[in-house]
This record gives C-alpha cells, structure tokens and sequence, in this order.
C-alpha cells in the first residue's frame, strides 16, 4: 500500500551489511518462550500437558491458514479472502462426503473436491489481480464476499451435519499425543517449507516481494506465479474450511469467520514483513503459536475470551508500527 | 573465460566488426528530443566510455540499448545484423546486458539466484529447485570474474562492491543465451564505491575486455579516460565526437561536452543590473548536517541566487530538501532574515516565506489530475480566501493575473495542469510560492529539466525578476552553465560537504571548467 | 541538458494530452446511470414497486448505509481506506444502548463524539506510526468487535426509552424518513464544508500526490486525521440510525455493512487510489446497492446471491476508477 521510491536518495540508500538479522529472526521465538514462561508461572492449568496439547489443537486450523496466507504476504500483497474461501470449502466438504443432507459419499475425493473449489477461488483473486490490477486487499475482500455467498447458497437453510468416518476422526483420534488435526498442520507447515525453499512458485513469492522490478527486468514473468501463489493460498483455505468441518461434524458459513485477521496477525508476529520479502513458512508457524500461546494463556489467567480479537488487533498494530518505525523517513507516503 | 567461439552455433564474427552499432537513433518525449541522431560504435573487445552532461542522452541511449525505451528512429545493429530491441530479454538474447545504476538484485534472494534470475537452466528442474546445480552454475559465473562471493549468501547482507561484482556475474550469463561474446553495459558503476573498490571494479573492467566489448558510463572524467579506449561524446541528444583516450585530458572531454558556451543573454544576465548597495543577508546556514551532508555553511542575500554545484551524491538536493523541511537534520542552525528557522516539517517552512521547486515535477511538483487554478493557490490558501472560505471570484481574478504575468499558456485556469507542457506547468508550480507575495526564499531543485529552450528562458527570466524584487534563490542546476549562468555565487559541494565558494558575478563568471576541478 | 534541444518553443503544443477518455467519461456516469437502470428493471419486473411505499421504506433502510459510506469516502479521497467503519457502528450501537440510562437526551451526541475521537485515534495510529490505513483500520475492526463483545457480554441490550431515538423515526413532509433526511443533509453539509474551504483542495491533493501535497506545504498529516475522525462520526450516526430501528444495541449490529459500504463508495465511482471521487458519489451508491438489496428478492433472486453481487461489484467498479497511472506495481 505504500508508494516507496518517490523520494530515494541513491547516496542515503546505499545499504550496509545488516546486522540485526540475527535478532530479527529470533526475536519471534525468543517472546514464544517468554510468554510460555510467564503464563506457566502464572497458572497452573496453563501448564498443564492438556493444555499445551489444547493449544496445539486449536492452533491446527489458524496454522494452515496461516501457511496459505504467508506466501501472499511474502509477496507483498494481503489476503482477506480466508473466512469466504473457508465458508466455501466447509459447506461444500459437509455436501461432498456422508451427510444428513445428500446421498454423497465422496470420503477423500470429496475432501479434494472441497480444497479444489478453494483454490479456484484463490484463482479469482489471483487473476483479478493480474489481470484487472485491482489491488489484492480490494479483490480478496470481493472473493471472500463471492465465498460466503456460495457457502450461504449450497448451505440454503439446512446445516449440513457430517456422518463421514474419516473427516470425524481427524479432531479426536490422536497419535503421540497430538490430534490428527495438528498432525495436518505439521504436514502443511513442512510442505509450506518445501514449497518455500525449494520451488520456483516459493522463490519466486519471495522475490516478487523483495524487488518485483528486478524480476521483470531479468526476463521473469510475474503474473502467473502472482495466480499461482493465490491459487496455493486458496487450497490451503480450503483445507483449513475441511478440518473446521472435521471440528464441528457439520458445515457452517462462518466456517472461517475471523481467521483472515487472525493469520495476518501470526505472520506479522512471526516476523513475516507487510510489504512483503521477509519471513517465511516457519516464522508464521511461531507466530501462530505465540497467537494462541497468548489467547490461550489470558483465558487461563481470568481474561474474557471476547477480548481475543481485540487482542490480535493489539498486537498486529503493535508489530507492524515496530517494522515500519525504524524505516522512516519524512515525506513518506503512507496509504 | 572461454571466449566466444563455440564453431558450432555462433560464427566468429570477422573482427573489424563492431560488437554493436548505433545509426542515428532518434527518441522524441513531449517536448523534448531525448536523442537526436545518435551514432556510436563499440568494437569487439574494447571499453568505450560514455560521456556527456545531464540530460544528453545518455540514460536514454543506454535503455534504447537493453529495450526498455523503443527509439522512434534510427538502427541498432550488433555483430553486422540489425536487431530490434524490445525488451531485456530480446536484448539479452542479441548479447546486450546492462548493469544498472540503481542495482537491480533481488535484495532477499541469494547471490546465486540473482545471477542465475530468469535464465535458471539446469538450476531448476520441474519448477524445483537443485541448490547445488545453482551454485555451481552461479560459482562459474563468479569465478569468470575472479570473484571469491559466497553464492549462497544472501544479496543484501553483501557490500555494496560485491553486489556489483554478482551483478556483472549475472550479466555474463547473457554469454549462455547468445553464445556471442557480449556487450556489457557499465551504469555510473562507480558512483557509489569508494576508491579501493572503485580499483577492483577497473581490474574488473579491464578483465571483461578480454572476452567482452563494454560500455563505461561515468560522469566522472578521469575515471572514464582511465579505464576506458575510447570515448565518445554526446550532447544534446547527439553525438558530438569520440576521443581516444591516450594522452586525452579530462579538460578536452569536458569541453565537447558543454559545447560552446551559451550566450549571456540566454540568462537576461544583463538586463538585470545589480544595486551596488551592500545585500541585505537572508538565509544564514551553520553547520547543517543530515545523512547525507554535514557541517555544511551558506549564506544567500536578499536579492541573491546562489548555485549549489556537485556531482551525483554530493549531497545538495538533501540540503535543499532539508532547508524545506522535508528532509531530518542531525545538527545545525539557519536563520532566515535574522530568525532562527523551524526545519520541523514542510508547513513551519512554508510559513517562513519558504518556497520549493522540488526536481520531480510530475511526482512532486504538481498534482496533475487538479486544476491550474488549484494548483497555483494549494499553499497560500490565504489569497483565494477571506477567513477560511474560499472566495472563487478571488481566486480566478487572481489566478488570470498569474497566468497572464507570467504567460503561462493553458486553456483555462480550471484546466487540468498535466495537460499543460512541461514549462508551463513549471511556471504554474513558481506561481503558487508567488500568488502571496510572501516569499523570501526560493530553493530551485533543477528547475529547467525537461523543459525546451524556450520554457528555460521564461524560466530564467523569470528567476531575475524574483531576485531583483529581493527574493533569496538557492539554484541547483540542470548543468555546470546553468549554474554560472544564472547564479551570483557557486558553492561546490562534495561528499556531503560545502568545499568551496566561487563568486561569480556577471561579467567575470568562472568556466564549467573551474567548477570540474572542485567537484571531483 | 546542457545545449537546446528543441529551437522553437512555439510548436510546442499547449495542451499535452488529450481529455478525459470515453471511458472516464462513463464511470463518471456510472453511479446515477445504474440507479436509474436499477430503478426502471424493477419497476418492470414488479409494477408495484414505483410507488411512494415501497420507495419510502428503501430510502429509510439505506440512511446508515448512506451515512456510513459517506464518512468512509473521506478516508479513501485521502487514498487510504476504513475497514473498521462497520465494527465501530456496531460498538458504537452498544454504548448507545448502555449510556441511554444515564446520559439521556445527550446520549445521541456523546456516541457520535465517542465514535469520532475512536476514529481521531486510528488516524493518529495512521499518520504517526505509518502503519497502512487498511492495516490500522483493521487492527481496529478486530479491537472494537472484542471492546463491544466484551461490555455487551456478547448480547444485544435492549432500548427501552425509545423516545431518544424516536426522531429519527419521524417523516419530513409527510413522506420523506427523517433518518434519510438526516443522512443527506450530512452529506450535503460535507460536501458544502469541503467545497467552501480549502479542504477540498487539501484532500484531493493528498488523495491524488501525497507527497506534492506535503511538499506544497498543506497539512496532509491534519487532513488525515480529519478524514478518519469524520469517518468515525459517521459510524456513531450511523449506529443510532440502527439502533432507532431496531430497538436494542448489538455487538455485531452493524458488522455486515462495512461490505455494502465499501461497495457503495466504488459504485458511486469514487477511485480507491485517492483524489477522485465525491461524497455525492457515495450517496447515490449506497442507494444503489440498498436497491440491489431490496430488488433481488423481487425479482427472485435469492437473498444469498447478494454477497457474491457484492463481491463482484466491488472488484468490477474499482478496476473501473482504478487510476493505474499512480500505481506502478499492483500488490
């Protein structure tokens, strides 16, 4: 949103070798433990191993949300298009696979069917983008709309309850202690990763967010890795839509109500910057963490849950004005 | 350095056959001819430096060279073909690369993917990627130029200088795409390096010749005469001579660059006469530092222009920006007309009967989607209003007179101001300091650029007129005859630092020549 | 440059570029020719529809809307943009509801101030901090929808003194509702404020070129603040608005306008870059949309079809007034 290099000084621009990288990067981690440390001092539920495995199971969901919505971020773009692209994938999932709605019983094909109408939706952001250079905020804010309405259409009046034997288990089976739920999240965080690191799509997000010029100087198309990336976050929604279906054996509209700002807040927090090229896959997961570590750790302690988003809203203000604070400069411009 | 030859794809071009040719390439923008009949020749295997004053055509040449500006006229031929050029990558492939003066890395990627950027090969496979393939490919690239980089460390925590070594890494591999060898394109490299890494880069330079022809642009004229074989000169949007460069000196390049000096008239030096009453002080400046500057010292009298002259990084325009407010300062204290001056924000400067003129007309200038008139009272909001409202009749009446006293041609004062031409809509952006009668110092950041001869006069004329009614003028110009031209003193300024004050009084007015030797 | 280019200035052309394009010239019209559009399909698709009834029940749902795009469209002239229009209405229908009690007759205008200086403070968080307006305002969306959560206990809470609010369920003239009266001489007054003062000029220059604006010397960073307060205002209006209409306040009353809203301000065509546009503008699309939500169940279209139209009316008109001159990369 912010219009830089209007003013740029080439002599004042010359950059040093930094320094506080280290710091940045651990940072993050570094207030994980020191919010665990604190809120294990100051309750003893909080402690406890149900709770620590509590907290890993609700922060399966806002993980893989998290996952899609950081590589939007690293590309300097935003995503709002969480809670209609979940909406979406969790009706649709709850009509694909045993219900009391429908003959379906699609099982895994029907999950995959959920997950792929996601990401066509991501799709839409994606070329809207590319295409009508509308800007990412305003064209995932208009999906997300398209999303909910598609949910509240195949939901039409009657809530879908689940009766499929797979999707049931993922909340309640468990393997080392963790749900399969978690187990997912640790999976999409690794492919996240992968994706990241080794992918052209991942390297390139990172890059576009680095220095989109340079890219297209070097003969590098942008825009489909642009509906690419959208796309991947789209399927990572739908996913996320799936396992809150799993979580409430019946599909709901507001399925992903609040999980846009709830990601934007992880990533920010893990350290994943607004104008995008820093962070990554694993700075997000700690930021997700440090998010539920903290909504987790105030319920304990006495604080109404109503305050979590007031919270998130707290913090996200809090973290970007630290990233942006040191880089400015007067005259800026500021949308 | 496996020069060329690869008998089987490429032929070896005869070797009197330039590496690139230029033939009277022609590049119009509105109001400006940016090239005018440019010709140039780079032979096989030598570093032809580039030279010639603000606004010669150089930048525009250059990006003609790479595709990224489309020539209205003219040939560009490389190794005996005529090509067209419409993009980096067309250029590329032809051999043509360019290194360019904001450098263009990814600054979160790694070395070796920058170099790699766009032309991966082997590096990835099926949309993944092989690390070690990319280093490889990346470590062949740097060892061409003898450069001991980390391939896989990250761009931005690289010095400046070594960031321009990955940068010339990433131009040779255009050798893979057009199995010639190629022509490398140097952009003012070394304005931002300091001297031992400004040595590296000539080795480096001097290196690349063996298997590469470059192009060396530099405003700094030893440098060029240093490095380079030849250089040629532009002026004007044409090409004026070529020099070879044993035993030139940088005296003889600078001369072809400036041409004949332009007549006193062309400033209405003379139509002016100066009081000889001692001037009044106005802008007093002590030890103003900021990022870029320090301890700089200036006074400007009512009634006086002073030209601030300096090269790419002296520090001037953030001097400027500063005395405007727009810009922080560290330390340092400036009076204007004996009162200590707020250098807070843009507002406390306005207040002070400060007015600028910033260089970025379009972006910074003006609102162009706004109206003339609007344009011309959006600061002094005072003389369209009686108390906070606006009062249109005042405003038009007073809008016309401006347009009229200063012959700014437009429609109608509600016309939109980027439909104007570039000088009218400059004369527009003085007015608004003007429209209160207020002002009492004016910073002028290259207010002729872009506009044609006749604009400039206006402009010119324009600036003596103020200076006669008392005004104080800092002047940054367009060029080194601008600035002796226009200004009654010149402070050379270099690495952030005022270094020297040089009268200039009509008359008896220093050559640009004077000026070089304190610049550099 | 140090030689003359070019040897005659007097071929020079006066004027550069050419006009506003046809399709400027479109979008311009845009708004009212969809209101009339949308008027005269549903006239046609239920005779019944043209009549003073049905039309005087339109305008009296679509008044908050009206307010609400009103006070956002400020923001976004200044080129920013105000998420939190919708939760702040919401929270703002809760201390309505919970002030009445006590403060009254005052009550009306203690929320409006309340909502305002809510607003003064995101603008300051903006402008002070550099945060992204979208960022802030979100942040903000999120604070004011746990603040309203938490005081109303996740409820709504009931209005009993109902005469407080009863002038807003008044007609002018017989059949024009007062609550639209109100919303438009809100606008008009804006809109005359702006005109009759430099502050139109102000944030059309922030709108279009922020930083020849500030290097012109005008108060963007006051201007802003303004903008947001303004905004603000309007979410605290906007909530009594509903809370005269529905009798309770409610944490969540509001939260589903802030899409409408957003869509109101681009309909009417004003550009989500900055600088073009109007309140007027906003005016006529908020009653555009409140036809859109009125006329699709008359037509037949189910009500679930309205989040989708909104969606893609929103990406539609702002690639529509998108001013892709300013915008080098879109992110």
């Amino acid at each position: 949103m912010t219009s830089p290099a209007e003013d740029v000084d080439v002599a004042a621009a010359r950059p040093q070798p930094r320094r506080g990288v280290s710091l940045r990067d651990s940072g993050p981690p570094l207030a994980l433990v020191v919010i665990f440390v604190a809120f294990s001092a100051l309750s003893s539920d909080f402690r406890s191993i149900g709770n620590v495995q509590n907290i890993m199971d609700t922060a399966a969901v806002l993980a893989v949300v998290t996952c899609g919505i950081t590589f939007v971020l690293m590309m300097g773009s935003i995503d709002l298009s969480a809670p209609g692209v979940m909406g979406a994938a969790a009706i649709a999932v709850a009509l694909l696979v045993a219900n009391n709605r429908n003959g379906n019983e699609l099982g895994v094909i029907g999950i995959l069917l959920a997950i792929l109408l996601a990401a066509a939706l991501g799709c839409v952001s994606g070329l809207a983008l590319v295409l009508l250079k509308v800007p990412s905020f305003m064209t995932t804010l208009g999906v997300s709309a398209v999303g909910l309405g598609l949910a509240t259409l195949m939901f039409n009046g009657v809530q879908p309850n689940i009766t499929d034997g797979t999707l049931a288990s993922w909340p309640v089976e468990r393997l080392l202690g963790l749900s399969y739920l978690t187990w997912i999240a640790f999976a999409c965080v690794l492919v996240g990763y992968l994706i990241q690191r080794y992918t052209r799509l991942g390297r390139y997000a990172f890059a576009i967010g680095g220095a989109e010029e340079v890219l297209a100087l070097s003969g590098v198309k942008v825009a489909p890795y642009k509906v690419a990336v959208f796309t991947l976050a789209g399927a990572f929604y739908g996913l996320a839509g799936v396992m809150v279906t799993s979580q409430l054996s019946a599909g709901l509209v507001q399925a992903g109500k609040g999980y846009d700002f709830a990601a934007i807040t992880a990533a920010v927090v893990g350290g994943t910057l607004l104008t995008g090229g820093r962070g990554g896959i694993l700075h997000s997961a700690v930021g997700v963490l440090i998010v539920m570590v903290l909504t987790n750790g105030l319920v304990q302690v006495g604080v109404s849950p109503y305050w979590q988003g007031g919270v998130q809203g707290l913090i996200v203000v809090a973290a970007v004005a630290a990233a942006v604070l040191p880089q400015r400069r007067r005259n800026q411009v500021t949308k | 350095m496996i020069p060329p030859a690869n008998p089987e794809i490429g032929q070896q071009p005869h070797p009197m056959v330039p590496a690139l040719e230029v033939k009277n390439l022609v590049k119009h923008y509105p109001g400006v001819k940016a090239l005018d009949g440019v010709d140039l020749v780079v032979r096989q295997n030598e570093v032809l430096g580039l030279a010639g004053e603000n606004g010669a055509g150089k930048s525009t040449l250059l990006k003609a060279l790479v595709g990224l500006v489309r020539p209205d006229s003219g040939e560009i031929w490389v190794r005996g073909e005529k090509v067209r050029l419409r993009s980096v990558v067309e250029a590329a492939n032809h051999g043509i690369g360019m290194v360019f003066q904001e450098q263009s890395l990814v600054p979160n990627l790694t070395a070796a993917e920058n170099i790699v950027l766009g032309s991966e090969g082997a590096g990835v496979r099926g949309g993944v990627y092989r690390w070690e393939t990319m280093r490889k490919l990346a470590q062949e690239q740097l060892d061409k130029i003898g450069s001991d980089i980390n391939p896989l460390a990250r761009t931005d925590t690289l010095s400046f200088a070594d960031r321009q070594m990955v940068e010339i890494a990433k131009v040779l591999r255009i050798e893979q795409r057009s199995q010639h060898p190629p022509v490398i394109i140097l952009d003012e490299p070394t304005s931002v390096l300091e001297s031992k890494e400004i040595e590296t880069l000539f080795t480096q330079v001097r290196r690349l010749r063996e298997f590469a022809s470059v192009v060396f642009v530099s405003h700094r004229l030893d440098e060029v005469l240093d490095v380079c074989d030849r250089v040629s000169v532009l002026r004007g949007g044409q090409s004026v001579g070529e020099v070879a460069t044993a035993g030139a000196a940088p005296a003889d390049l600078h001369r072809m660059m400036i041409g004949s000096t332009g007549s006193d008239d062309h400033y209405h030096d003379q139509a002016y006469e100066r009081s000889a009453e001692p001037l009044r002080p106005m802008l007093s400046i002590r030890g103003l530092s900021g990022k870029t500057f320090r301890d700089v010292d200036l006074e400007v009298a009512a009634g006086e222009i002073v030209g601030i002259v300096g090269v790419h990084g002296s520090g001037r325009e953030d001097v400027c920006r500063a005395l405007f407010g727009a810009e922080p300062t560290l330390a340092g204290e400036v009076t204007l007309d004996g009162k200590r001056l707020d250098l807070s924000s843009t507002r406390a400067a306005v207040a002070a009967g400060i007015g600028y003129v910033p260089a970025e007309r379009k972006i910074e200038g003006m609102v162009g989607p706004m109206s003339v008139a609007d344009n011309m009272t959006l600061t002094k909001q005072q003389s369209r209003c009686a108390g906070p409202i606006v009062m249109p009749k005042r405003q038009s009446s007073l809008v016309d007179r401006w347009i009229e006293r200063l012959s700014i041609r437009t429609p109608h004062r509600g016309t939109q101001i980027q439909r104007l031409s570039g000088g009218n809509q400059q004369k527009v952006v003085l007015a608004r300091w003007l429209v209160a009668g207020d002002i009492r110092l004016l910073l002028l950041d290259h207010p002729t650029r872009g506009l044609d001869i006749g604009a400039r006069s206006e402009v010119y004329r324009l600036m003596r007129e103020l200076a006669d009614s008392g005004v104080a003028t800092v002047l940054l110009a367009d060029s080194l005859e601008e600035a002796i031209g226009m200004s009654d003193r010149i402070v050379v300024m270099s690495d952030g630092k005022a270094t020297k004050h040089v009268p200039c009084p009509s008359g008896d007015k220093p050559t640009p020549l004077d000026l070089v030797k304190e610049m550099v | 440059m140090s030689t003359p280019v070019i040897a005659q200035p007097a071929a020079e052309p006066v004027v550069v570029k050419g006009g506003p394009t046809p399709a400027q010239r479109l979008t311009s019209f845009m708004p009212v020719i969809a209101l009339v559009a949308l008027l005269a399909a549903l006239t046609i698709a239920d005779p019944d529809f043209l009549t003073q009834k049905s039309l005087t029940a339109a305008i009296r749902t679509s008044a908050p809307l009206v307010v609400l795009a009103a006070g956002a469209t400020l923001v976004v002239l200044c080129g920013g943009i105000d998420l939190s229009i919708a939760a702040l209405a919401s929270l703002s229908t809760v201390f309505f509801a919970m002030w009445l009690p006590d403060l009254g007759g005052l009550t009306t205008l203690a929320v409006i101030a309340a909502a305002a200086g809510i607003g003064a403070i995101q603008g300051i968080a903006h402008v002070v901090l550099r945060i992204p307006s979208f960022i802030v305002t979100l942040g903000g969306m999120s604070i004011f929808s746990a603040v309203a959560l938490v005081i109303s206990d996740a409820g709504p809470i009931r209005v009993v003194d109902r005469d407080a609010t009863n002038w807003l369920t008044l007609y002018v003239a017989g059949y024009i509702p007062m609550a639209f009266f109100v919303a438009v001489v809100v606008v008009a007054v804006i809109a005359l404020v702006l005109k009759l003062t430099p502050l139109q000029s102000y944030i059309t220059a922030t709108g279009y070129s922020e930083s020849a604006a500030r290097l012109a010397g005008t108060p963007v960073d006051r201007v802003k603040v303004g903008a947001f307060t303004v905004s603000g205002a309007c979410a605290g209006l906007a909530a009594v608005m509903l809370v005269s209409r529905n009798f309770s306040g409610s944490p969540t009353m509001a939260d589903n306008l802030l899409l409408p809203a957003v869509a109101a301000i681009v309909v009417g065509g004003t550009a989500i870059t900055g600088g073009h546009g109007s309140i007027w503008r906003s005016l006529v699309g908020a009653l555009v949309i409140t036809l859109l939500r009125v006329g699709l169940p008359i037509v037949g279209v189910p009500s679930a079809y309205e989040q989708i139209l909104y969606g893609a009316i929103i990406v539609a008109a702002v690639a529509l007034t998108l001013d892709r001159s300013k915008v080098l990369t879109i992110k």
